[in-house]
């Protein structure tokens, strides 16, 4: 008896013991996370951060290393050499986000499922059929061969693992015992996945299908009509219209004259379930409108500086912690401000003694499917310029946590890029070649490593040489009073619409032909208006004599741009953080007298005489509390449908719809025109019809959602912006509900998800003076005061003085007495 | 006595070691001196890890004002971070009180 009491009491024991030591399901391994000594209690920090003095010592440093906090948490960094300071990099970019440079690096690399399960296998497949380590390994071989790279990756990668090398379990991101892995050692591909993810995001998908399928079913008069090279309504190109091309030409390419669009097939069903081992992929998702950017440069006449003033707002998917993070970088040879992409050394965005600079997307066609005729099954063969050439193979093992054996799959790559695309879903089989930029070696952190070294227009002009993709309208700005925009990236050389369709994976002629030379991409330097602008809209006017895309983001918020900066003078950063927060409605004020004018002769009850009215007396701004610009906002949408959802909304095909531009263009000059009846009624609707029933849908759909007409259709409410945390699940770590205005189209472009995810506006001078703001704050710890700090700011339009130090004694209110020496071992 | 003495030694090892040397010190010391019964030695184990959590992660609670536990309550659907703390030092007392019975009733066992 008393034996069995010893031993039941300690099987008691360990049988506790093991089931808090491993994690059940969802439910991570209880014992170490809810030990006060390991577990998520040590990641609460103290509200007002301690001020303390930490000296470290680093073997492989060849000096010292002072890094210093200010009241934001923005590291600012003093190395005496390039090496150090990219070491000190990644040591304090890793301390605020290592789970995110992880995260972001196994999303890029398709290694999620290790460390996630199951649920992640698609996301990860859809990584390695894309190609994204192809891409990236040959991007590593060409960064390691330059001296500058291999210095930055190296210290960064060297920075990222001293810090890791030193966590204990309980120092450990709250967000590692909630998923139960630990980070792994960092190595210096991380950094080209890192920028793969960003070509990804930016420059990722096509529109070839939809459109080839809009072809086959209309034809090309339809084609030409509906979906113009160049925006039917208004547009206000980046280079301004008129800027002359002067230079010699390269010839440009012809497309096959024997070519007929049959060889392109209707892509059949995109509604099938993805098959997760038919090595295809999911079908693309659009990119939504709200990922784009805005940026600007005024001349030194127009400000009231007498130097240059800059201002830049990618916008992008709204997270917590921002993609986003801000660091000051000094050597003896720079002194740099701005944010970082955590993972990437160097500066993104930002200044320095003598230049700013900032950067938008500019929507190439750099993204092309090309139909592969197979010799059979095998697919060890394919037909191409008249012959059999032989595909490669390159294998890729998926581990997934909780299984033994890896998923495998062979990708069969052609010389023009990875088959891994179908026109046919129900085959199961890819018959589409990818030709991406993402896949061409460069070197393109060296556009951003000079950037931070400019000190002249010349500077930046040759660093943008280096530059590959995502192709970037980079702004600049400089102390010599000059300012000017470049539509830069490796542009292919095309004949005109090559890539709008599917292309021939058969034909040489349909090849890419060679590259636009990269002193002739679109560029404009101190232009007679006094500023340079850009908002992803048209790079340039229909006169380039080059094919960079047949579509651009719409123009809406360019055209607001230019106008505000044109009637603008006497500019301060003040004036230009106001038009970045500016709210007026472009888009309202093209097409609302006109469906204000379909109103007023039609029958409508109280409510919708209400509605109507309250959209009379709307000024087109879209402002936090503004209740018309709500209504407006919920019946555009469900007007473009209403127009084309009878003729381009099928099950089985996938059809691009027109665009917004070529859309009111019709409303306002083609009443008339077939699209406005819906073809699957016996009566016959025009123009009128399409937008009273829009209007009744849009308020029936407002009253559904927020009840009868009241506060609560106030238009944030309505948005209802939300920026989650990087994990999208856990709700807790989420920012609290926020009011904005703006929306997609206005230059404030905060959506429900996307928007500015970083404001700086930049006074050059001899003393650079700059403000900035991001929507969370340095640390990506939930437990941080430092997590959300710049979040009301941000939300207020308000913006931060960043404060940009000359030397690392230099004395200033708002830094603090924290901080880190690294001393060399 | 024999709480002071496990939260004390618990404490150095927690701190050091991973958690499951929560146990350790209750078992031990139990073991080492036995309560009078066994009721008195899981209380002994029980209110010693408990209490040791309970102020540790108290103070850490309050350090940060809430900023990290009020979360994890929020995920774990409990209102608030201090009920979040009852639960953890509840774990801990169940686990320090069933290591002390052990070391009580192995005692026991021994010739």
């Amino acid at each position: 008896m008393k034996f069995f009491k010893a031993i039941l009491s300690l099987l008691i024991v360990a049988g506790l013991v093991y089931v808090l030591n491993r994690s059940w399901g969802p439910v991570p391994a209880l014992g170490s996370f809810l030990s006060p000594f390991t577990g998520f209690w040590q990641n609460g920090e103290n509200p007002v951060p301690d001020k303390k003095q930490i000296v470290l010592k680093v073997s492989g440093l060849k000096d010292d290393v002072i890094v210093r906090f200010d009241d934001t948490g923005v590291p600012h960094i003093f190395a005496k050499n390039d090496y150090d300071l990219f070491f000190a990099q990644g040591y304090i970019t890793a301390k605020d986000r290592l789970w995110q440079m992880e995260l972001q690096v196994r999303a890029a690399s398709g290694r999620l499922s290790e460390v996630l399960g199951p649920a992640t296998l698609t996301l990860d497949q859809k990584s390695r059929r894309l190609g994204m380590g192809y891409g990236a390994e040959a991007n590593l071989k060409l960064s390691m061969s330059d001296k500058r790279s291999e210095k930055a990756l190296t210290g960064y990668t060297a920075g990222v693992n001293a810090y890791i090398g030193q966590l204990a379990p309980r120092d450990l991101p709250v967000e590692y015992k909630l998923l139960g892995y630990r980070p792994e050692v960092w190595k210096p591909i991380n950094t080209m996945y890192m920028l793969e993810q960003m070509t990804l995001m930016l420059a990722g998908r096509s529109n070839d299908l939809s459109i080839s399928n809009v072809l086959k079913k209309y034809g090309q008069e339809v084609v030409n009509n509906l979906f113009p090279d160049y925006p039917m309504l208004q547009e206000s190109p980046i280079i301004p219209a008129g800027t002359k091309w002067d230079f010699p030409k390269l010839p440009i390419p012809v497309k096959n004259p024997l070519k007929t669009s049959d060889s392109i097939a209707i892509q059949v069903s995109n509604t099938k379930p993805f098959l997760a081992n038919s090595h295809v992929l999911p079908p693309a998702e659009h990119k939504p409108e709200g990922i784009g950017s805005n940026n600007w440069a005024v001349g030194a006449e127009k400000s009231i500086t007498g130097y240059p003033i800059l201002a830049n707002d990618p916008h992008l998917e709204l997270t917590i912690p921002s993609i986003w993070y801000q660091v000051q970088l000094h050597t003896p040879e720079m002194n740099v401000y701005g944010v970082s992409l955590p993972g990437i050394p160097s500066v993104i965005i930002g200044f320095n003694q003598n230049v700013a600079w900032g950067v938008t997307n500019v929507d190439a066609d750099v993204f092309d499917l090309y139909k592969i005729k197979f010799k059979d099954s095998t697919h060890t063969q394919y037909w191409h310029d008249n012959q059999w050439k032989t595909t490669r193979k390159r294998e890729e093992l998926i581990y997934v946590k909780g299984q033994k054996e890896p998923v495998k799959e062979d990708i069969v790559y052609t010389h023009h890029g990875p088959v891994t695309d179908t026109d046919k879903p129900e085959s199961g089989t890819p018959n589409l070649a990818i030709r991406w930029i993402g896949h061409e070696p460069g070197n393109s952190f060296l556009t951003f490593y000079e950037l931070n070294k400019a000190k002249s227009y010349g500077d930046y002009r040759k660093a943008l040489t280096y530059y590959v993709g995502p192709a970037q309208n980079f702004i600049f700005a400089d102390n010599g009073k000059n300012i000017a925009i470049t539509v830069n990236g490796k542009f292919p050389l095309k004949y005109k619409d090559q890539g709008k369709f599917l292309l021939d994976g058969t034909d040489r002629m349909d090849d890419w032909q060679g590259w636009i030379p990269a002193e002739q991409n679109p560029f404009v330097k101190n232009p007679p208006r006094g500023f340079v602008s850009s908002a992803n809209q048209s790079s340039t006017d229909p006169t380039y004599p080059y094919y960079i895309n047949w579509l651009f983001a719409p123009s809406e918020r360019g055209i607001r741009i230019n106008e505000r900066l044109t009637a603008m003078s006497k500019v301060n950063a003040d004036s230009l953080r106001m038009l970045q927060n500016d709210n007026f409605s472009v888009m309202a004020r093209t097409i609302l007298p006109k469906l204000l004018s379909v109103l007023r002769n039609s029958a409508l009850s109280p409510t919708q005489k209400a509605a109507e009215i309250t959209l009379s007396d709307w000024k087109y701004q879209n402002n936090p509390e503004s209740i018309p610009a709500a209504i407006f906002e919920t019946w555009m949408p469900l007007l473009q449908e209403s127009i084309w959802n009878d003729e381009f909304n099928s099950d089985n095909q996938a059809m691009k719809y027109p665009s917004r531009d070529r859309t009111m263009y019709m409303i306002l000059n083609q009443p008339n025109e077939k699209w406005f009846d819906n073809i699957k009624t016996s009566q016959k609707e025009t123009m009128p019809d399409v937008v009273l029933s829009s209007f009744k849908a849009s308020l029936d759909s407002l009253q559904k959602w927020h009840g009868k007409m009241s506060p609560d259709w106030q238009w944030f409410n309505v948005k209802g912006t939300e920026i989650r945390h990087l994990s999208r699940s856990l709700k807790p770590f989420n920012a609290p509900l926020i009011k904005t205005g703006g929306g997609a189209g206005i230059v404030n472009a905060i959506t429900k998800r996307n928007g500015p995810s970083w404001r700086m506006v930049v006074e050059l001078g001899p003393v650079p003076k700059a403000y900035g703001i991001y929507p969370g704050g340095q640390s990506g710890n939930p437990g941080s005061p430092y997590y959300m700090n710049l979040l009301k700011k941000w939300e207020n339009g308000e913006l931060n003085e960043l404060i940009f130090l000359s030397s690392p004694d230099q004395q200033h209110p708002r830094m603090t007495a924290s901080g880190i020496t690294f001393k060399k071992n | 006595m024999n709480i002071l003495l496990i939260v004390i030694v618990t404490a150095v090892l927690q701190y050091f070691g991973p958690w499951w040397t929560v146990v350790l010190a209750p078992f031990l010391i139990l073991l080492w001196r036995p309560a009078t019964t066994s009721f008195r030695s899981f209380a002994t184990g029980f209110l010693a890890i408990a209490l040791l959590w309970l102020a540790y992660g108290l103070y850490l609670h309050i350090r940060s004002e809430g900023a990290m536990s009020n979360r994890i309550a929020e995920i774990f659907s409990l209102p608030n971070g201090i009920l979040l703390l009852a639960v953890t030092s509840f774990v801990g007392g169940l686990l320090g009180g069933f290591a002390a019975l052990s070391g009580y009733f192995t005692k026991k066992a021994m010739p």
